[in-house]
């Protein structure tokens, strides 16, 4: 097994999880999550008090499988927070526990739970057939595209989540869009237009 | 099985009122002065501390952050001791983390073991002691 392979079963693992709950869209909802989490006995902490990186954990020991979520986080983070830990769930349960913070970003088990939550949220079939729809090539597809994109499917996939996928999928030249800034602005001159 | 000697909300309820009186280096605050600070009603912690109401889980955390003391420590020793294996997992793995997010995450590890406490161990309906629920 490789790194490669491993991240190949996650994205298997995300569209079979998918499958199981009936969700053929784009558009993965807080209550989808929830309704998978209490399926698999997953108890959610909403924690009010305030964290400097961290955005959620996971902890499965002998109190019981819990995910706690910052619960200041803004909608898409939250979403995609939440499938993070559920790919914890899924695979790394007898780790105990797993948190996800800015510091162990870069580890491969975060790796993993990152691929895994891009893929359930927004698989990369999707992405592709809604790129070929909107007539972008490979290698072109800018931020106002990304935009056009979010406004269209209504993705619950954050801008940084869906940069990433548009660069990953070489839809956009690596960089041209995970390093822009002002996602919100580009969007706010797209719902102007429109 | 371990015999609790005094009713967990007495025991508690004891508690609230010792951290209370101590508060300060020793010079106290007043019942009313705290249910201010923790935006409750102003006889809510008298009611707490004579065990007639039941503090939420939620109340203990603010509490405990009030006081500056884990939540755990509201519990009676015989029961808060065991089952450490958690924190100390968390301890282990989470080095890497922001020392502010290690002590909120310590403060959710203790969170989640004061629950189990609460809910195995003492099943009081909420609000007045004895009343029945429909």
């Amino acid at each position: 097994m490789n790194l490669t392979s491993d991240y190949y079963d996650l994205k298997l693992l995300a569209r079979r999880v998918r499958a199981e709950n009936g969700l053929t869209s784009p558009r993965v909802q807080q209550s989808d999550l929830r309704r998978i989490y209490f399926k698999n006995g997953i108890e959610i902490d909403y924690w009010p008090y305030p964290f400097k990186y961290l955005r959620g954990a996971f902890i499965c020991d002998d109190l019981g499988t819990t995910v706690m979520l910052a619960q200041n986080l803004p909608q898409d983070p939250m979403i995609f927070t939440m499938a993070h830990e559920l790919k914890h769930f899924l695979k790394d349960r007898h780790l105990g526990i797993s948190y996800c913070d800015e510091s162990n970003i870069s580890k491969t088990i975060e790796i993993g739970a990152e691929v895994f939550a891009s893929e359930f949220l927004f698989p990369d079939q999707y992405f592709i057939e809604y790129m070929q729809r909107m007539k972008v090539k490979r290698g072109y597809c800018d931020a106002e595209m990304i935009v056009k994109l979010k406004h269209q499917t209504r993705t619950t996939l954050s801008y940084a989540g869906l940069a990433i996928k548009a660069e990953r999928l070489r839809y956009a030249p690596s960089g041209s869009l995970t390093r822009l800034k002002g996602w919100r602005k580009l969007e706010k001159l797209y719902t102007k237009q429109c | 099985m371990r015999q609790i000697k005094i009713p967990l909300l007495d025991h508690i309820g004891e508690q609230i009122r010792d951290l209370r009186k101590h508060y300060n280096s020793g010079e106290g605050i007043s019942q009313e002065a705290l249910a201010h600070q923790l935006k409750v009603a102003a006889n809510t912690v008298s009611r707490w501390e004579t065990g007639t109401y039941r503090p939420g889980l939620e109340d203990l955390e603010k509490l405990a952050r009030f006081f500056g003391v884990s939540i755990i420590s509201f519990f009676p020793q015989d029961i808060a001791e065991p089952e450490n294996d958690d924190l100390l997992a968390l301890l282990r793995t989470a080095r890497q983390l922001h020392p502010e997010d290690l002590e909120e995450l310590r403060k959710y590890a203790e969170f989640r073991k004061a629950r189990r406490i609460y809910k195995g161990r003492s099943r009081p309906q909420p609000g007045r002691k004895g009343a029945k629920h429909k």
